[in-house]
C-alpha cells in the first residue's frame, strides 16, 4: 500500500508532500507552454503524467529539474526550495531525471556511467549500489564495459534508469518510458518502474501506452496545452471516458 | 536591419565633418598628421564594420589585407619617380581583393570559433612570408621613397607629397567610401547579408547562397582595407611586415566594437576614440607613469567598455530603437501578379515513400494524396514519424525509397532548392523569423529570394514588386499594423503570423506548418486557426499539429502516422471513430469507446 | 640525409610541445565553450617561472615540480576572477575580452621581469649531445623535453581515461547538461578544466624555455600555431590535436628542409588544406 493509503487507513493526517511546484509558469522564447501549472508528489507515490504530445509533460520535468527556469512559480523539495537554481542543486536534493533520449554518455562504459555520479541519498541512504544495479538489470552487467553509444535503445533505456538510481533519489522523474522499444522490452522496463515504486521511490512517469501505465500509479495527472485538467486516481479517470478521448485521444 | 541614424548623430558627424575639413587651417603639421592616420584608419575599420557589424564574420585577420594594399604601393612605385596613384591605388584594391578571394574561398567554408582562428592564421600566415622572406625587406620592412603622384594622361594633377593635398584626398576616400558602404548596405545585397548575421540557417533555407554572399563581403572588405593600406604606406613612406599581425587585426576589431558595431559610422567613431586615447595613455604628461605600461589600461578599459557599454559609441549616441506606427491602411489587398507566377494551391502525393536511419525505419510505405486548396491535418500520438515526412516533403532529406509528385511531376530527386523553387515552403516548431529585422523585412528578403536575380546590388528593379508582395502577405496573415515593429517586439502569436508571412511573401503555394499554435492561448489559436482557413482559399495547407481541438476545426482530412506508418486518412469524423485510430492512442481504453 | 633526421627529430619534440599547449586549449573550447585568445600568456607564464623558479631551485625538473601547480592555482584564480563571465557571451565579446587579457598580461610581464631576453640554464646532467653519426649530434636536452611531454601525455590520459574527474570531462564533452542533471556542479569542474588547460600551456613553456631564451611575446607564436593545431583537430578534439600538432611539427620540419624560406608557410596551406576538405577539423564534432 502507498503512504497516502496507508494513512488513510489509519486515519493518521495524510503525509506532507515531497514535492512541491506552486503556479508555474513556463516560456521558451515567448513561447508559453506551461500556464499556471500546480503539481506535488507524495511521498513513495507514483504519479503518471499523462497527455498528447507538445501539451508541456516535458517542459513540466525539465522545469522541476532545473534544466528550465520557469518565469513565475516556485519549486519546492523535501521542504528545500529549488526553483531557480542549478540541475545539480535538484539532484543533491533528491531528485532525479531520465530524459527521452536517455542521456547515456557514449564515450563512458557502463560502468563508468553508472559509477561516476554514485553517492548516498539525502539522508544517507545508500541502498542503490552496482551489485544491486546489475541484479535488477542483468543485460547492464553482461554489458558493463561496453561503451555507451554500443547499447541498444532498451538497454540504453535501463542505463539511465539504473544511472539515475546510484543518485539514491528521492523521486526519479522518467520521461517516455518505454516509447519506441519492443514489447518485451517494454514490460522489463514496467517490472523496474514496479521495483522502483516497491524500494519506496516516488517517480513520475510520462508514457503513451496507457494500460499498462496506468496499472502502476497512484495517482495520476493530465496536461493539456500547459494546463493541467485533471488530477486524481485511475478509477476517477477511468469512469469518464469521454474525457479520456477528449484529452489524450482524437 | 541598419537603422537610419538619429538627428543627433547626423549633427554629430557633420561637426565632424566640418572640424576635419579645418584642421590644416586650424591645427599645426603634427595634428593634419594625426588626422591623416585617423582617416586611414577610420576607412580600414568601416570595411571591417561590413565583415563583423553587418555580415557576422568575426575576421581576426583583417590587417592582412590592409598590410597587401600597402605594400602594394611599394611593388609598383617606381625607383626613381612617384606612382600614379590613379593606378597605385585601385592595384592595392585588386591585389587585396585577389587575395582575399583565394584565402575566403577557404575560410569562409568555416564558421563560428573556426573562422575566428582560421582569419587568424592566414594573416599570420602572410606576416611569416613577408617577414621570412625577402619579398619585400622581409623584417627590415620597406621604403617608398618617392610619394604618389595623381596624374591624368601625363598631367600631374596633385602631389600626395603635400600633407594637405593628402589629407584632404584621404577625407574625400573616407566620405566615399563610407556613402558608399551605406549604399551597399541599404542594397537587397546588403539585406541578405544582414539577414546572414543573424539567422544564417533561415536565409539558406530561404533559398540564398549564403557562402557566396559571405564570400562576397569578404572580398569587398578586403579591398576597402586594401585602399586604406596604400593611403597609410603614403603617409610615412615606410612599411613593415607586422602590418599583417594579429595585433592589428585585434585592435582594429576593437575600434569597431568601442564605436559601435553594424552602425558603419560608429566605427568611425571607434577609430577617432581610439587614437585620442592611444595619445593620451602614452603620454605622461597626462597620465603619470603608468605611460609606459599603457597596453594594461587599454586592456582594463576594453574590458570595462565591453561588459559596460557593448554597443559602443554609437549604440550610446542612437539609444533605443523604436518602431515606428505604419502607415499602411487596413482591409484585404489583391494579390500581387507574380512574374513567373505559380498558380494557385498545389496537389502533394507521395507513394509507398520511406526512410531509413541505419536500424530505424522513420517513415514507412506512405501513400497519400494531399488535394490542393484544402487544410490537411497530419496527426499521430509520438513524434518522430511527422517530423522526419515534413523533411521528406521539404527536401531536406532523402528518402530511402518511394516517390513525391507535385502537380503530377515527379519531385523525389529534387533538391531542397529547387523544392522552395516550385513553390513549397515550411515553418518551424520554433519560431524562426529573423528577430532584429521588421515584420516587413522579414517578407521583404523572403519575396527576394524567389526573384529570378537574387543577388543584386540595385534596388529598382524589382523593388515595387517585392513590396507588393510583402504587403500583400502581411495583410493576407493579419498583421498591417504591425508591418514596421521589429520581429523581437512582436507577440508569440504575431511571430507566428510572420512566419506565415514569409512563406507567403516567398510565393510558396503548399505551405508546411510544423506546429504553429505550440505555446499559444485560446484567442491566438483563434485567430491563427481562422487565417489557415482563409489561407486555403489560395493555398495548400499541410498541418502537424497536437492540438486536437484546433485541427479538429480546420482541418479537411486527417492523416494519422503511428511509428511512421499511414494508420488512418479521411474527414476529422471518420477518424474520430476510427477503432484502430483510438487504439493507437489509448490502447485499451480506447476499445471500449468504439463499441459504444 | 642527417639534416633530415635532425629536422624530424626537431619536428617530433616541437609537435609534441606544441601538443601539450594546444590540448589544454581544445579543452576549454570544448567543454567551456569559449574561445581563449590569452593562452598564448599562459605558455609565457611557464616561460618566465622556468626563469625565476630555476635560478631558485637550479634544476629544471624541480621547477617544473613547483611551477605546474603554481600555473594550475593561478589559472584558477583567472577563471575565478575573468573567465567565468565569458560563459554564454557571443564570441566578439570572447575574442576582445580575452584580447583585453593579452595586453593586460604582457604588461605585466614587462613590470615583473622587464623586457630583455634571458636565458635559463640547461640542468648540466642533460647538457650533453647524443652521437648520430660521425658529424651531427642531437642535443640531449630535446630528447628530454621530447620525454618529458610524453610522460605528462600518458599523465594526461590516465586521468581521463581512469579518474572520476576524467569521467566527468568525457562526460561533459558530449553531454554538458546531463552532467549537471546527476548532480555534478558544472562550475568547478569549468574551474578544473580551465585551470587544467593553463597548468599544460605553463608546463610547456617551463621545459622549452632553456632550449631558447625567454623573452616577451614568446606565447604568441604558440597561441597561433595553437589555433592552427585545433583547427586541424577539430574543437574539443584531444585526439585531433595531437594528429594536429604532429602533423604540423613534421610539416614545419619538411619545410624547413626543402623549403627553408616558407617553412612557416606550409602549416597554414596544411591547415588550408584540410579545411577544404572537412571544415569542422579532422575529427571535429559539428
Amino acid at each position: 500500500m502507498t503512504a497516502a493509503a496507508n494513512a488513510a487507513a489509519h486515519e493518521q493526517p495524510p503525509a506532507a508532500p515531497m514535492l512541491v511546484a506552486e503556479r508555474i509558469d513556463t516560456y521558451y522564447g515567448l513561447s508559453h507552454i506551461l500556464r499556471g501549472v500546480d503539481f506535488r508528489v507524495m511521498p513513495q507515490e507514483t504519479v503518471s503524467l499523462l497527455g498528447r504530445n507538445g501539451m508541456g509533460k516535458t517542459t513540466l520535468l525539465r522545469t522541476l529539474m532545473g534544466l528550465v527556469r520557469p518565469r513565475h512559480g516556485r519549486i519546492t523539495l523535501g521542504g528545500t526550495e529549488i526553483s531557480g537554481r542549478r540541475p545539480s542543486a535538484a539532484s543533491r536534493a533528491g531528485l532525479a531525471f531520465v530524459p527521452e533520449d536517455r542521456g547515456v554518455f557514449p564515450n563512458l562504459t557502463v560502468k563508468e556511467n553508472l559509477t561516476f555520479v554514485a553517492r548516498q541519498g539525502r539522508n544517507g541512504r545508500a541502498n542503490w549500489t552496482l551489485e544491486r544495479i546489475f541484479s535488477v538489470f542483468p543485460r547492464l552487467a553482461e554489458r558493463r564495459n561496453n561503451w555507451g553509444n554500443q547499447l541498444s535503445g532498451g538497454e540504453q533505456k535501463m542505463l539511465a534508469i539504473g544511472r539515475a538510481l546510484m543518485t539514491n533519489p528521492d523521486i526519479i522523474l522518467l520521461d517516455e518510458a518505454t516509447e519506441g522499444l519492443a514489447p518485451r522490452i517494454r514490460d522489463e522496463i514496467w517490472e523496474t518502474v514496479r521495483q522502483i515504486r516497491a524500494a519506496g521511490i516516488a517517480a513520475v512517469v510520462v508514457d503513451k501506452n496507457l494500460d499498462d501505465l496506468l496499472a502502476l500509479t497512484d495517482r495520476n495527472v493530465v496536461l493539456t496545452k500547459g494546463e493541467i485538467v485533471f488530477d486524481g486516481s485511475t478509477a476517477a479517470l477511468k469512469a469518464d471516458p469521454d474525457f479520456i478521448q477528449r484529452h489524450l485521444g482524437v | 536591419m541598419l537603422a537610419r541614424p538619429r538627428l543627433l548623430v547626423i549633427i554629430v558627424l557633420g561637426v565632424l565633418l566640418i572640424a576635419a575639413a579645418l584642421t590644416p587651417m586650424l591645427g599645426g603639421i603634427y595634428a593634419v598628421k594625426f588626422a591623416t592616420r585617423v582617416l586611414v584608419l577610420a576607412i580600414f575599420v568601416v570595411s571591417l564594420d561590413l565583415l563583423i557589424g553587418i555580415t557576422g564574420l568575426v575576421s581576426f585577420g583583417h590587417a592582412m589585407f590592409f598590410a597587401l594594399g600597402a605594400y602594394a604601393l611599394y611593388f609598383i612605385s617606381p625607383e626613381s619617380e612617384g606612382a600614379n596613384a590613379l593606378i597605385a591605388f585601385p592595384a592595392a584594391m585588386l591585389l587585396a581583393g585577389l587575395a582575399a578571394l583565394a584565402i575566403g574561398s577557404v575560410a569562409v567554408l568555416t564558421r563560428g570559433f573556426y573562422f575566428i582562428m582560421v582569419t587568424l592564421a592566414f594573416g599570420q600566415m602572410l606576416f611569416s612570408l613577408f617577414f621570412d622572406t625577402k619579398i619585400a625587406g622581409g623584417s627590415d620592412g620597406a621604403y617608398i621613397y618617392i610619394k604618389p603622384v595623381i596624374s591624368l594622361f601625363g598631367f600631374q594633377l596633385f602631389d600626395l607629397e603635400d600633407r594637405n593635398t593628402f589629407y584632404f584626398v584621404c577625407l574625400a576616400l573616407l566620405v566615399a567610401a563610407y556613402l558608399g558602404l551605406l549604399l551597399l548596405v541599404r542594397s537587397p545585397f546588403g539585406r541578405v547579408l544582414q539577414g546572414i548575421h543573424w539567422n544564417e540557417g533561415r536565409l539558406s533555407a530561404l533559398g540564398f547562397n549564403t557562402y557566396v554572399y559571405k564570400l562576397m563581403s569578404f572580398v569587398i572588405a578586403a579591398a576597402i582595407a586594401g585602399l586604406a593600406g596604400v593611403l597609410y604606406a603614403t603617409i610615412d613612406g615606410f612599411i613593415a611586415p607586422e602590418l599583417f599581425g594579429w595585433r592589428q587585426s585585434g585592435i582594429a576589431i576593437m575600434m569597431v566594437v568601442l564605436g559601435g558595431a553594424g552602425t558603419l559610422f560608429g566605427p568611425i567613431l571607434g577609430a577617432l576614440s581610439f587614437s585620442v586615447l592611444e595619445e593620451i595613455l602614452k603620454t605622461e604628461g597626462f597620465v603619470g607613469p603608468i605611460a609606459s605600461y599603457w597596453s594594461m589600461a587599454l586592456g582594463f578599459i576594453l574590458i570595462a567598455a565591453v561588459l559596460g557599454a557593448p554597443r559602443g559609441i554609437a549604440g550610446w549616441l542612437q539609444g533605443q530603437r523604436g518602431d515606428r506606427e505604419s502607415s499602411s491602411a487596413p482591409g484585404l489587398l489583391a494579390a500581387p501578379k507574380r512574374e513567373g507566377g505559380r498558380g494557385t494551391g498545389k496537389l502533394l502525393e507521395t507513394e509507398g515513400l520511406s526512410k531509413v536511419f541505419g536500424g530505424l525505419i522513420a517513415v514507412q510505405d506512405v501513400t497519400l494524396r494531399f488535394a490542393p486548396n484544402q487544410v490537411h491535418g497530419i496527426i499521430g500520438p509520438n513524434g518522430a514519424g511527422k517530423t522526419t515526412l515534413i523533411n521528406l516533403l521539404t527536401g531536406a532529406m532523402r528518402s530511402s525509397s518511394g516517390r513525391m509528385r507535385l502537380d503530377g511531376e515527379d519531385m523525389t530527386a529534387w533538391s531542397q532548392h529547387a523544392i522552395a523553387q516550385h513553390g513549397i515552403a515550411r515553418s518551424y516548431q520554433r519560431t524562426n523569423i529573423i528577430l532584429p529585422f521588421t515584420a516587413r523585412e522579414n517578407c521583404l528578403i523572403a519575396a527576394q529570394a524567389h526573384h529570378p536575380q537574387a543577388l543584386r546590388f540595385s534596388r529598382r528593379r524589382y523593388a515595387a514588386a517585392e513590396e507588393a508582395e510583402a504587403a500583400y502577405a502581411l495583410n493576407a496573415v493579419g498583421l498591417d499594423a504591425r508591418v514596421d515593429t521589429v520581429a523581437s517586439h512582436l507577440s508569440h502569436g504575431e511571430q507566428r503570423q510572420l512566419e506565415i508571412a514569409m512563406l507567403i511573401a516567398s510565393g510558396a503555394k503548399l505551405l508546411i506548418l510544423d506546429e504553429p499554435l505550440g505555446g499559444m492561448g485560446p484567442e491566438e489559436t483563434g485567430r491563427v486557426t481562422a487565417l489557415l482557413r482563409d489561407l486555403a482559399a489560395n493555398h495548400t495547407v499541410l498541418l502537424v499539429e497536437h492540438d486536437m481541438d484546433a485541427i479538429f476545426a480546420v482541418a479537411d482530412t486527417l492523416t494519422v502516422l503511428v511509428e511512421g506508418r499511414l494508420l488512418a486518412h479521411g474527414t476529422p469524423q471518420e477518424i474520430r471513430r476510427n477503432p484502430e485510430v483510438l487504439k493507437a492512442y489509448l490502447g485499451r481504453f480506447g476499445e471500449t469507446e468504439s463499441a459504444a | 640525409m642527417e639534416l633530415v633526421l635532425i629536422q624530424i627529430l626537431n619536428g617530433l619534440q616541437y609537435g609534441l610541445l606544441i601538443f601539450l599547449a594546444a590540448s589544454g586549449l581544445t579543452l576549454v573550447f570544448g567543454i567551456l565553450g569559449i574561445i581563449n585568445l590569452s593562452h598564448g600568456s599562459f605558455y609565457m607564464l611557464g616561460a618566465y617561472l622556468s626563469l625565476t623558479l630555476t635560478s631558485l631551485t637550479g634544476d629544471i625538473f624541480l621547477t617544473l615540480l613547483l611551477g605546474v601547480p603554481l600555473a594550475f592555482l593561478f589559472g584558477m584564480l583567472v577563471e575565478w576572477l575573468f573567465v567565468r563571465h565569458l560563459y554564454g557571451r557571443d564570441h566578439l565579446q570572447q575574442v576582445l575580452l580575452t584580447f583585453a587579457l593579452i595586453l593586460i598580461f604582457n604588461d605585466l610581464q614587462r613590470m615583473i621581469w622587464g623586457t630583455r631576453p634571458h636565458s635559463v640554464p640547461i640542468p648540466s646532467y642533460l647538457k650533453a649531445s647524443i652521437q648520430l653519426s660521425d658529424v651531427l649530434s642531437y642535443p640531449v636536452y630535446r630528447l628530454a623535453v621530447a620525454g618529458v611531454c610524453v610522460v605528462l601525455v600518458f599523465c594526461m590520459i590516465y586521468v581521463i581515461q581512469y579518474t572520476r574527474i576524467g569521467q566527468m570531462i568525457r562526460a561533459g564533452e558530449s553531454n554538458r547538461e546531463m552532467v549537471e542533471v546527476l548532480g555534478v556542479d558544472s562550475r568547478l569542474l569549468y574551474r578544473f578544466v580551465f585551470a587544467a588547460g593553463v597548468a599544460l600551456a605553463a608546463a610547456a613553456g617551463t621545459i622549452a624555455a632553456p632550449i631558447d631564451s625567454v623573452y616577451p611575446g614568446i606565447g604568441e607564436p604558440v597561441l597561433i600555431t595553437s589555433f592552427v593545431v585545433v583547427v586541424i583537430g577539430g574543437i574539443g578534439s584531444i585526439k585531433g590535436a595531437f594528429f594536429g600538432a604532429l602533423l604540423i611539427g613534421l610539416a614545419d620540419a619538411f619545410g624547413k628542409v626543402f623549403l627553408p624560406e616558407f617553412a612557416s608557410v606550409m602549416v597554414y596551406a596544411l591547415m588550408a588544406a584540410v579545411l577544404v576538405v572537412r571544415p569542422g577539423g579532422l575529427f571535429g564534432r559539428v
